[in-house]
């Protein structure tokens, strides 16, 4: 397993427009932005617009916190003092499974897995967990492989 | 072909060294690049009315220059960028000079990258101190994936996954790259590597080995563009802007990873309109510059510029097809992988110094343009370097192009 990582030394600061977010993840929620207008889903709730619509009347979705994990990298080398006792962690892309859209159109969310590299292949599938920290305002999502697929893809040396 | 091809030259070129650590500031380094590039163009400071820059919050800016070399400027911008910044000023200043807001005009890029502000969220103070996750950081930062090289390494993962590449096409990379830097008495990397030393290398994020990633320094670099009128007239023979294209982005540039494809990125909406307005083909380019801020960015940015097809870039580089002498030579100084890393405008100017003939190699006489194209004796000189097509990447979203031609193309 990934060393554990030391969230003391990350300082999480919510905005207007990702309060509710960091909220949803407290209650143990993972959330998208969604359109309602259009219906249109998306992730980060950093953008305030819809890009399908353009409208800024927009709200929650709340996902089953499931999906595929879609790429990967695993961290060697760590950068930021929170990840120092962590290497080497996997960090994954995943595409949410209730987010399709008709026209194709995917969210694809990043999270910290809680796997060794060694487990981890492109197209297994995803859920997410939480993890509290020493910040009681803050609980973080993190991804785990919850099963197996076929057709799934490993990097190889 | 476009309405200002080849009416617009790059006429000078200088740069400080690749230094590490530099213990200069960067207004004192800018100042040394610029009056170097003013020295090879043949022009004082009274010439000089336009200067641009961009930085990342990291630098000094273009009225701190003007002071301190007493250049009175017209126009007068820094822009916040990185990589694919320089052609995109160099594309502001067709437009600024042709509708009269100046002359003559400077870009530059002064950075203590390596000393000073590293790119990829390391925390002031060192690790020891609490990040500031705020921002488009409060979706990265808090799961450790901040450098470039954790974050294009996704893009690379899953390019690998849909192709079929290995890493092995990463090492025809840095193997061609730090090649041409043996040939380069500027370059910090000069030992010629092997594909087996790179897939050797430890691991920094894979796919990323260590010798898939660029060399980070502290440098400043500058170039000078005016109007073929005024180009005729200066030191060297001028180096025509044919084409190009500015900071082009893909769909949904904010976040690279819910479009259709991660890898599909920003120069597959460029090159149409480079090469249009350059009025050539593919096969007219006798050489490249592709920004190697890793390997893998100059081997995706080959087939999103259409030099190959989507998924073939893996098989174009093998066999050196990217080294001096063979079919496509990429990045003639040692580019960001071997030289050291500027951003993106060191790679213009080696294309400006090749187009000229006169790359600053071993040879006694380079500098009139005499060369003896003896790689063992340190001649970097194409024999042939009319066309040249640069490609510069900013992320998977984000990408420019400088299509240049010296003057007997």
């Amino acid at each position: 397993m990934p060393g554990p990582i030391d969230y003391s030394k990350l300082r999480i600061i919510p905005d207007f427009d990702t309060r509710e977010w960091w909220e949803g993840t407290k209650q143990h929620k993972y959330l998208v932005r969604q359109c309602k207008s259009c219906g249109h889903k998306w992730f980060p709730p950093t953008l305030p617009a819809c890009s399908k619509c353009t409208s800024m009347d927009i709200g929650w979705f709340e996902t089953k916190g499931k999906g595929v994990l879609y790429s990967y990298v695993v961290i060697e080398q760590p950068i930021l003092g929170a990840f120092v006792g962590a290497v080497p962690y996997v960090v994954g892309v995943i595409e949410l499974d209730d987010c399709k859209e008709a026209d194709g159109t995917v969210t694809r969310v990043a999270g910290v897995l809680t796997n060794d590299e060694a487990d981890v292949e492109i197209g297994l599938p995803c859920e997410v967990q939480y993890e509290n920290t020493n910040d009681p305002n803050i609980v973080m999502p993190r991804w785990r492989i919850s099963g197996s697929a076929s057709n799934t893809w490993k990097f190889r040396e | 072909m476009g309405a200002l091809t080849d009416k617009y030259c790059i006429v000078g070129v200088g740069e400080t060294p690749h230094m590490r650590p530099s213990n200069r500031t960067t207004l004192s380094m800018a100042c040394e690049a610029i009056r170097n590039a003013m020295a090879d163009a043949g022009l004082g400071a009274r010439d000089i009315d336009g200067m641009t820059s961009y930085q990342a919050g990291d630098s000094t800016t273009s009225p701190h220059v003007a002071s301190s070399l007493g250049i009175r400027l017209n126009y007068s911008v820094d822009i916040l960028g990185g990589g694919s910044s320089t052609e995109a000023l160099v594309a502001h200043a067709i437009g600024l000079i042709e509708a009269g807001y100046c002359k003559t005009m400077v870009c530059f890029r002064s950075m203590n990258g390596r000393s000073g502000r590293r790119m990829g969220g390391q925390t002031p103070g060192g690790p020891a101190q609490a990040a500031t996750c705020d921002g488009d950081n409060q979706f990265n930062m808090p799961w450790g994936w901040t450098t470039p090289a954790q974050r294009f390494g996704m893009s690379a993962m899953r390019y690998l996954r849909d192709t079929g590449c290995t890493t092995k096409a990463f090492a025809e990379i840095a193997v061609a790259h730090r090649y041409h830097a043996s040939l380069n008495p500027k370059a910090r990397l000069r030992t010629p590597i092997t594909i087996e030393d790179h897939q050797r290398s430890r691991w920094v994020a894979k796919p990323f080995r260590l010798l898939d990633c660029c060399q980070e320094t502290d440098v400043s670099a500058a170039l000078i563009v005016t109007s073929r009128e005024r180009a005729y007239d200066l030191r060297h023979p001028p180096v025509f802007i044919m084409g190009g294209y500015a900071r082009t982005l893909t769909e949904n540039p904010n976040w690279n990873y819910s479009r259709e494809e991660i890898h599909r990125v920003a120069g597959n909406y460029g090159w149409k309109r480079s090469f249009g307005m350059a009025g050539i083909s593919h096969s007219d380019v006798d050489f490249i510059s592709c920004y190697d801020a890793f390997t893998f960015t100059t081997l995706i940015q080959l087939e999103s510029n259409g030099f190959c097809g989507r998924g073939e870039a893996g098989d174009f580089v093998k066999g050196g097809r990217l080294q001096i002498d063979h079919e496509l030579p990429s990045n003639l100084s040692g580019g960001h992988l071997s030289e050291g890393y500027t951003h993106g405008i060191q790679m213009v100017i080696e294309n400006v110094r090749q187009l000229r003939h006169r790359a600053d190699d071993a040879c006694p006489r380079w500098a009139e343009g005499k060369h003896t194209y003896d790689r063992k004796a340190g001649c970097r000189q194409l024999k042939k370097a009319q066309i040249c097509c640069g490609m510069a990447w900013g992320t998977e979203t984000t990408a420019s192009s400088l299509i240049l031609r010296g003057m007997a193309a």
